[in-house]
């Protein structure tokens, strides 16, 4: 009985050749549903506007930067002249007290 | 031929006339300051404060109308081709006061403020506050357009040059701004002419 029961395993677990039919059956089917590769939508056009928005920021930047550095030396320009207004009416009015300071 | 070169001769004595008469209308270039290196050593502190033309119209450009002071400022700088200031601040006036090096170089300063380009306007001297000042002018057709302050206080030099139009009565309401007291007399600069 024992000797039944494995035979019959045997048989069950023995490996049979499909052919060489299956085989094609299968490619066929990998190669139908294997999706084609297909291009990103505007793929060149992104890439300009990626190129066009990184050059018009640092556009921006040079600008701005340009802009500050003209701002200062403005500022620092306008306080150099008031100082010199002040110092000049100063001394003008110094001249004008010691000559009436009666020496 | 004799007749040609009386033509040339009158031409040339027009044109040289005429060349003498520009290069006298110009207005003054700034003096030549010495190099005050020395004096910066000594001194506690020094403002050194030179605007050309450029400088000059960048820093009106900065000047806001709506204020009061700037307004009065921006009036008076329109006309004005550089303002040049070399001032310095001692802890006593012995530290610059007997100093020969600078007496020399106000002798070189002083040869430039000649006629008849210049006019000392004024030349005083308080021996007992040992205050001095100097004050001289370059006019031309009536307008001046060179102003040279040369100002020594107990613990103070100065000299201020102004080169351009300047009008000193407009100099003179600055006054009571930035920061300047206002003098109880109101025609000081009357005085100075």
């Amino acid at each position: 009985m024992k000797d039944d029961f494995e035979d019959q395993l045997r048989s069950a677990l023995r490996p049979v050749d499909p052919g060489n039919a299956f085989c094609a059956q299968v490619m066929t089917r990998l190669t139908a549903s294997t999706p084609s590769p297909s291009p990103l939508p505007g793929r060149p056009a992104y890439r300009w506007l990626s190129a066009g928005l990184v050059a018009s920021v640092a556009v921006g930047i040079c600008v701005t930067w340009q802009y500050q550095l003209k701002r200062a030396e403005g500022l620092e320009a306008r306080r150099q002249l008031i100082e010199a207004l002040r110092l000049t009416d100063q001394k003008l009015g110094s001249a004008y007290r010691i000559a009436n300071s009666g020496t | 031929m004799k007749r040609s070169m009386k033509m040339l001769v009158t031409l040339l004595l027009a044109w040289a006339t005429l060349y003498v008469n520009v290069a006298m209308a110009a207005p003054p270039a700034p003096i030549k300051f010495p190099n005050f290196e020395f004096l910066s050593k000594k001194a506690t502190e020094s403002v050194t404060i030179s605007l050309d033309t450029n400088t000059l119209s960048i820093a009106a450009g900065f000047l806001d109308p709506n204020d009061p002071e700037d307004a009065a400022a921006k009036e008076l700088v329109k006309g004005l081709k550089g303002i040049y200031v070399r001032n310095f601040t001692f802890d006593d006036h012995d530290d610059y006061g007997s100093d020969t090096q600078l007496q020399s170089e106000l002798v070189t300063l002083r040869s430039q403020l000649k006629e008849p380009d210049w006019q000392q306007l004024l030349a005083v001297r308080n021996n007992r506050e040992q205050t001095s000042s100097e004050i001289y002018l370059s006019v031309d057709q009536g307008h001046t357009n060179g102003l040279v302050i040369i100002d020594s206080e107990p613990r103070e030099f100065t000299i201020v040059n102004i080169v351009g139009d300047i009008d000193l009565e407009k100099l003179h309401r600055l006054e009571g701004r930035f920061g300047i007291p206002k003098l109880s007399a109101g025609d000081a600069l009357t005085h100075c002419r």
